[in-house]
């Protein structure tokens, strides 16, 4: 097996996929029967249990561009023959964090709606997820103008990817503490903030959501590949025909 | 390739932009015409708010539309006018196929800075008809001088920086001018967030030293990041 797809495929068999779907149907149950409903949230604190899901998709949203990044990096300056499965994995990363940052503001807009009475409150940490939802879409709108030759995407998407790596440095690290913002910042570097039956529960939550990630990354690549052997298989044919 | 070292290569690079720029003045004019029209389209659509008061939450009276607010509409103009002209130089080279010379006779450093600079000339000479225009349009004061111009400059290789490497990634694709802007204004983005904070200083009359280091400091270390990742980057978008 290629180098480069090791760490990727550490996790093999059937065992941890179960173990997600268990953790996930624990986290859903816990969520609404675990967890009590918190002091200071609104509808009787029924409004704080969007932590479950909110907060694993946010850190997500942020760890799947480092993911991306360092498969970008790794496509680049691998000192052997570039491999493309770097790039599938930068992509996939990409894809995903794509869609675990729309996962993080529908549910963070769901609470602000209940919570703070608007859908929409110009808060920094608010303003900083679409900005890095935007960031993600203009990577995925640059592959789709490099469609012409794979190898030429994946070096030119790599390059955004680490150029883009400024302002999403700035919006997942700056940006938030830079600016007054309605979002707790303690919530999971102070232990005080959320009582037992949260921490039975959101612990877990941040398990599920990453075993959720690497499968959802695994099968995207798997796809990737397919798509990549069809459309050398197709090639093929063309050539072999004329 | 040419034994000449890399910074005069640059300036070569950079004479011959602003050469052949002269001579068809596409950029400047393109991006001279859109800032002009913008320009006269937020002073008369911003003439119903002019000299307009309101309560804050505090009950003090406010403009409705302050310096630094004026300020962030200034960057946002310049932002968007300057994607319009700066993807120009390296979609230029593709198109006239004179790529191809530069790869042999140049470094992609080399490239990389004379691009840049000529991004950086065409910004600067925009911003120096477009400013004064929009501050006798408008009335926008520049507040404290000593921090207004480290801010327009500072914002000045931010936005140059980020046109110009995200130019030559977009020069390569399909629909280059499409792509341009929408690869580049959610990076810029968060820059001109940087900007605001930055501006806003100058207007504030309780900024403090730490409040000016840590403001205009994050606005410059982005352009320099900006530009440190590019050169490190470039041969890759540039070497085919």
């Amino acid at each position: 097996m290629p180098a480069q797809t090791k760490s990727a495929a550490k996790l093999q068999g059937a065992w941890w996929k179960y173990t997600a779907g268990l953790l996930m149907a624990y986290v859903i149950y816990g969520a609404f029967a675990i967890a009590h409903g918190a002091i200071g949230f609104a509808e009787k604190g029924v409004a704080a249990r969007v932590i479950f899901f909110h907060v694993p998709c946010a850190v997500l949203s942020s760890v799947a561009y480092f993911a991306g990044m360092c498969y970008a990096v790794r496509y680049l300056y691998s000192s052997h023959r570039k491999s493309l499965k770097d790039d599938w994995y930068s992509a996939a990363a990409m894809e995903l964090g794509f869609l675990f940052c729309i996962l993080c503001t529908l549910t963070g807009s769901i609470f602000a709606g209940i919570q703070w009475g608007s859908f929409w409150n110009w808060d920094p940490r608010e303003t900083s997820i679409v900005i890095m939802l935007l960031l993600y879409a203009s990577y995925l709108l640059l592959r789709t103008g490099l469609s012409r030759s794979p190898e030429k995407k994946a070096r030119l998407s790599a390059v955004y990817t680490i150029v883009a790596l400024v302002p999403a440095q700035f919006l997942i690290w700056v940006v938030p503490r830079i600016l007054a913002t309605m979002h707790p910042t303690t919530t999971l570097t102070d232990p005080r903030m959320t009582s037992i039956t949260y921490k039975m529960v959101l612990y877990p939550s941040f398990a599920a959501f990453t075993l959720l990630f690497i499968w959802l990354m695994q099968l995207r690549v798997r796809s990737l590949r397919i798509l990549a052997l069809r459309k050398e298989r197709a090639l093929r044919r063309i050539s072999e025909k004329y | 390739m040419n034994s000449m070292p890399w910074h005069k290569q640059a300036a070569a690079l950079w004479k011959k932009d602003i050469r052949a720029e002269m001579r068809t003045r596409v950029a400047t004019g393109s991006m001279g015409v859109f800032a002009l029209s913008a320009l006269l389209l937020i002073a008369l659509s911003m003439l119903s708010v002019k000299g307009v008061e309101y309560r804050d939450a505090l009950g003090r009276l406010k403009p409705a539309w302050d310096d630094a607010g004026k300020m962030a509409l200034l960057w946002t103009l310049l932002c968007f006018a300057a994607f319009t002209g700066l993807a120009h130089p390296f979609v230029h080279e593709e198109e006239s196929g004179t790529s191809l010379a530069l790869r042999l006779y140049m470094s992609a450093e080399a490239v990389y800075a004379g691009k840049l600079l000529f991004n950086l000339t065409t910004l600067a000479a925009m911003m120096l008809v477009i400013t004064p225009a929009y501050m006798l349009l408008t009335g926008m004061n520049t507040g404290r001088l000593i921090l207004f111009f480290p801010i327009m400059i500072g914002g000045c290789f931010g936005l140059g920086s980020v046109a110009t490497v995200v130019a030559a990634l977009a020069a390569k694709a399909k629909s280059s001018g499409a792509l341009f802007g929408a690869i580049g204004l959610p990076i810029l983005v968060v820059f001109l967030i940087l900007l605001m904070q930055a501006a806003h200083l100058c207007y504030a009359g309780n900024a403090t030293p730490i409040s000016i280091v840590k403001d205009v400091g994050g606005l410059v270390s982005f352009g320099v990041m900006i530009v440190a990742l590019s050169a490190m980057l470039f041969h890759f978008i540039w070497d085919d």
